[in-house]
């Protein structure tokens, strides 16, 4: 059943769960056909407006649940960016904001922040730190250690980055750095410092940040295509429940 | 969107030190005990699941007792396995 919202489109293209694609015509063929990607709801049959989904699935990349506010499906919009977003900040301060940053450096490879960066633009400062700490000014932006890598033995970094984290950091002090001019270069392991100062905390918002990440994949599909329907189980206990002479309310088939 | 993104982007480096206090973290945090923080994400793996399987709000609702259920009944046998491991070693 299609909504009436629907009822001036020429031509429908439903994308339906499963490999299954259901091309329905509506009259006026010739007037110019205008298609619209809609997906069948699993619970009541009516149509999703997905709208575009390619921009839809971007969306929900860049902030999770936004491709969804886009298609008008404002509950399920609000549900996932609330639900994502807190288990994403939850688990930065939970690390104390140093849990997710990018780092390619031989020996300290961040794995983890491929599946933080599902998460979508909220990791977006790891990126922005870690290209300042590596570029020409060798200091992360506004000298804030937020999402910057870790500095490894032997690093490089700007004076007055040097100077911030020995003013700032109870674990650096100012002889930690070699005076290098212009530059000053650290001697320790910043990255060992960090699960000594957090312990078990490191892990654990290292293991948010990618669950919230990894989740928000599922909401990007479900911007691009619609909800993914029953399980199997599900759809076998509702047939029973349909074929049962008792049941109150048969769900209408998908 | 671009200028929203470089305000809060620019906030939230200027508020780090005050937001992510670590002291703060291990006064509030420090007297739970570890297991504890995996339950809020077998909540939230269960409602992200449900949310993706179906449309309906009430459906979610359900469907997301149901993977909590599973899920947590799932972790929780694997967590006596190991328990009980651990005390017959």
């Amino acid at each position: 059943m299609l909504p009436s919202r629907d009822a001036g489109i020429d031509r429908y293209r439903c994308r339906v769960h499963g490999n299954r694609s259901v091309t329905s015509s509506v009259g006026r063929s010739a007037e110019p056909q205008l298609s619209r990607i809609v997906a069948i709801s699993p619970d009541d049959g009516s149509a999703i407006d997905l709208r575009n989904p390619a921009l839809a699935a971007v969306l929900s990349w860049a902030v999770p649940g936004l491709g969804q506010l886009y298609q008008g499906r404002t509950t399920k919009g609000g549900l996932f960016m609330a639900a994502i977003l807190t288990t994403f900040v939850l688990g930065l301060w939970l690390g104390g904001g140093k849990v997710v940053y990018a780092s390619w450096k031989p020996g300290d490879t961040r794995w983890a922040f491929v599946c933080q960066a599902g998460a979508g633009l909220v990791a977006l400062p790891a990126v922005v730190q870690s290209a300042k700490l590596l570029g020409p000014a060798r200091q992360p932006l506004f000298l804030s250690s937020f999402m910057a890598p870790p500095l490894a033995a032997g690093q490089y970094v700007s004076r007055a980055y040097a100077d911030q984290l020995a003013r700032h950091d109870p674990d650096i002090q100012p002889d930690d750095f070699f005076d290098k001019p212009p530059l000053k270069q650290f001697r320790r392991d910043q990255l060992a410092q960090w699960h000594r100062q957090l312990g078990k905390f490191f892990d654990i918002g290292t293991l948010y940040t990618m669950l919230a990440g990894m989740l928000n994949l599922l909401v990007i599909y479900d911007a691009w295509a619609g909800p993914l329907g029953p399980s199997d189980e599900e759809k076998k206990r509702r047939e029973a429940a349909s074929a049962s002479p008792t049941a109150s309310s048969p769900v209408r088939a998908s | 969107m671009v200028a929203t993104t470089t305000v809060t982007l620019t906030t939230v480096l200027a508020m780090s030190p005050w937001l992510f206090d670590t002291p703060l973290v291990g006064m509030l945090a420090g007297r739970v005990p570890g297991i504890f923080f995996g339950l809020p994400l077998v909540a939230l793996a269960s409602l992200i699941f449900a949310a993706t399987h179906h449309e309906d709000p009430a459906a979610i609702r359900l469907a997301t007792v149901h993977w909590t259920v599973w899920l947590g009944g799932m972790l929780g046998i694997v967590l006596a396995a190991v328990l009980l491991l651990g005390w017959l070693q």
